[in-house]
């Protein structure tokens, strides 16, 4: 009995269906304002406007634990580092607001892209990266990689077991080897997948001169535009605080 | 359709396999069964039809071979994946997609046909192979036997003429099989070429048509079906292939002795709303090696993780000599040797493998147990570097040496040829007393050949627990027939 894991797509149950390079673009979006901070100083609403899109995105998509949790730890993050900013100082200051900093930067961004990763089989991945018009030199080990973290994420949980029956555990007497002995098996059984996984991929025909087609059914809808309009807002106003500056 | 001529070959870096001067002539609408024990070159001949050799796995090749006329050392491995469809053993590898519809759309869309030919194609495919259910259904929810379903429709999608299969059951049960078997019988009703590389052999009688068998590198013989199914049970064996037969079985000669019993309570456990198991009480013989046996979904891998105390919030128990243990005692005392054994090796020699975790007192014990299980040889190697069953061998060591008192095998045999499988029953078999092994098996002629007691679940519960003498032979066999 697997459970779905965050990482496992579930192609039922996607709620609003995004196209994969609106995702790209949310992604994108979220990277250079929220974790890469720009635009920060002119405009000091549009961080937490944008923070909310990872917990809508993710209630539409039927994680709401997952949305809730990321609701209230986002939360408390953004109101310690207001409450807290001048009430406290020397170590504690610096602990908390390190914290805080650190949660509010990265949170959102990882919480939109564990979004995208579970809501986007890896033939709609594809079939996006084709309408980009990349080469299948990127698509391919790309999708690759899209197909092996979940794989990745079964291993370790085989291997977690393992270890357990072997009594290397935390507080275990072999703590001190539990990295080593947790990725030498992974690597082996990674490599071993990988191996039989291309070789099954190539006798059916990946990598031929024709150009692949693609039966995922894709394209912008309403939401995409709906998205793409929320994402040049930042975008707008960035350019038009540089554009006053050098002016 | 598939002409090898002459060919020899031999992997880059491994001495198995390798091919000695095979020549071989199969014609359209033939269904070929390759047998012979491991290693004797059956997948390498299944690698050069669908050409991943010498496109994939490198080594030295001469000779010719082709394809529908095509030369494979000279194409493309693209162009041969239009004529050859392949499925593989491990059910787990072979996805390219994480859903059930876009894999089966794979082949086609690499052959880039048009999107409304390819939905056609889909939907032909799951309505012959009555998978249309699993469509649109996150592979990692499926099964083995489902996953195997799944993989032969992509490739059954793609319309190939020829159809390689390379031990596609090792990783089934009985059910599955009967399944594959009927999607066999449709390629061939379609009068597709099918070559079918296997160890278990009884499913395949009225399939194929005729059967090559190889040794050492080299076809041994070619002959009819009906020739092949007249040999006898001794000679058989004496191939090293498995059963032709169900009915060949030998009956367990063993004499049990009572050691004491070993009791489960409150063996409940549910995932979510989903009950997995519903095992109230049940009495079991200490020191027994008892067969876990039943149809998939039965929660046989779900009370195996209990017997481990691998389950967070399993409540359950079990009563050895009268001392009760909990999850956390039996993580103590329990120990199972996974599928894929490669999850379990932790170590950079053999010897320190099988001393990780060891009881102190066993110290002086470790040489006799590594001689008796003849792993003395590779003390200094990479556990990663040995051969599968000699994997399996550290791992019940280390389990040994460990002060395990209950061992868990899950399918110890599959993909085993006849020798191995007897190894692996008689290794089993001299735990009897020692330990109460639990084996979770598909395998009816593992059973006969080591157990003394069968634990039968069906939907979680327990239908039946008997010890195995001649005298409930006809109810072992029942399972095994009804199924088959």
């Amino acid at each position: 009995m697997k459970q779905n894991g965050i990482l496992q797509t579930n192609a039922k149950n996607r709620g609003i269906t995004l196209d994969p390079r609106t995702k790209l673009l949310l992604l994108l979006t979220m990277s250079v304002f929220v974790l890469g901070g720009a635009g920060e100083t002119t405009m000091p609403w549009l961080f937490p406007c944008l923070c909310v899109m990872p917990f809508l995105l993710l209630l539409s998509a039927k994680k709401i634990k997952t949305a809730i949790i990321y609701l209230v730890v986002y939360s408390a993050a953004y109101l310690a580092y207001f409450c807290f900013e001048s009430a406290t100082t020397g170590f504690v200051h610096f602990l908390l607001l390190g914290t805080a900093g650190i949660v509010t930067r990265f949170l959102p961004s990882v919480m939109i892209g564990a979004y995208v990763v579970s809501t986007t089989t890896v033939s709609e991945f594809t079939a996006g990266m084709l309408r980009m018009h990349l080469s299948e030199k990127l698509i391919i080990p790309l999708s690759v990689m899209f197909r092996f973290f979940p794989t990745v994420a079964d291993e370790f949980r085989a291997i977690n077991s393992a270890m357990r029956m072997r009594g290397i555990s935390f507080g275990g007497k072999h703590f001190s080897k539990m990295l080593e002995y947790r990725f030498i098996p992974l690597m082996t059984c990674s490599v071993q997948i990988g191996n039989e996984l291309s070789a099954a991929a190539l006798t059916r025909g990946l990598g031929g001169n024709v150009r692949r087609t693609n039966v995922c059914d894709i394209g912008f809808r309403a939401q995409d535009y709906a998205v793409f309009a929320l994402c040049a807002v930042p975008y707008v106003f960035l350019i038009l605080g540089w554009t006053e500056v050098i002016g | 359709m598939i002409k090898l001529k002459n060919v020899n070959f031999r992997y880059a870096n491994s001495d198995s396999g390798a091919l000695n001067n095979v020549s071989l002539n199969i014609q359209t609408g033939e269904c070929i069964l390759l047998c012979g024990e491991s290693g004797c070159g059956k997948t390498t001949v299944t690698r050069l039809v669908n050409s991943l050799i010498p496109h994939y796995y490198e080594g030295e090749i001469s000779g010719n071979v082709l394809v529908d006329g095509l030369n494979i050392t000279e194409s493309e491995l693209y162009e041969t994946a239009r004529k050859v469809g392949s499925v593989f053993q491990n059910p787990r590898s072979q996805f390219f997609c994480v859903d059930t519809t876009s894999e089966i759309a794979f082949g086609c869309e690499n052959m880039g046909l048009p999107v409304k030919e390819i939905m056609a194609r889909i939907t032909d495919s799951a309505e012959q192979l009555h998978i249309k259910d699993l469509l649109g259904r996150s592979i990692f929810e499926l099964s083995g036997g489902e996953k195997q379903k799944v993989a032969c429709a992509s490739v059954s999608a793609v319309q190939p003429d020829v159809f390689v299969l390379d031990e596609p059951t090792s990783n089934l049960d009985i059910d599955s099989i009967n399944e594959l078997k009927k999607t066999l019988l449709l390629w061939k009703s379609q009068g597709k070429t099918i070559l079918i590389a296997e160890h278990r052999l009884y499913w395949l009688l009225n399939i194929c048509d005729r059967v090559i068998y190889m040794k050492n590198g080299q076809i041994e013989s070619d002959m009819p079906m009906s020739q092949f199914q007249s040999l006898s049970a001794d000679k058989i064996s004496s191939m090293g292939l498995r059963t032709l037969s169900m009915n060949d079985l030998p009956y367990p000669r063993k004499a049990v002795r009572s050691n004491g019993i070993l009791s489960l309570h409150n063996y409940v456990y549910r995932y979510g709303d989903k009950e997995a198991l519903n095992i109230p009480k049940l009495s079991l013989p200490l020191g027994g090696v008892i067969a876990v046996i039943g149809h998939n979904g039965a929660g046989k891998s779900t009370f195996s993780k209990c017997l481990c105390g691998l389950t967070k919030k399993f409540k359950g128990t079990v009563l050895i000599d009268s001392q009760e243990c909990g999850n956390r005692k039996m993580l103590k005392k329990s120990y199972m040797v996974m599928q894929d054994v490669n999850h379990q090796l932790f170590c950079e020699t053999v010897s320190d493998e099988i001393r990780l975790g060891m009881n102190e007192e066993n110290a002086d014990n470790a040489d006799g147990i590594s001689r008796g299980l003849d792993l003395t040889d590779f003390s200094e190697r990479h556990p990663m570097s040995l051969s599968g069953g000699q994997k399996q061998r550290v791992a019940i060591a280390s389990a040994v040496l460990a002060d395990k008192e209950i061992l868990i095998f899950d399918e110890p045999t599959s993909g085993l040829d006849f020798n191995r499988m007897e190894q692996t029953a008689a290794l089993l078999s001299s735990l009897q007393n020692h330990r109460t092994v639990f084996i979770v098996t598909h395998d009816p002629e593992l059973i006969v050949r080591c157990c003394t007691h069968i634990l039968h679940l069906e939907n979680g519960q327990c239908v039946e627990n008997y010890a195995l003498t001649p005298d409930t032979m006809p109810l072992f066999n029942a399972f095994f027939n009804q199924s088959s």
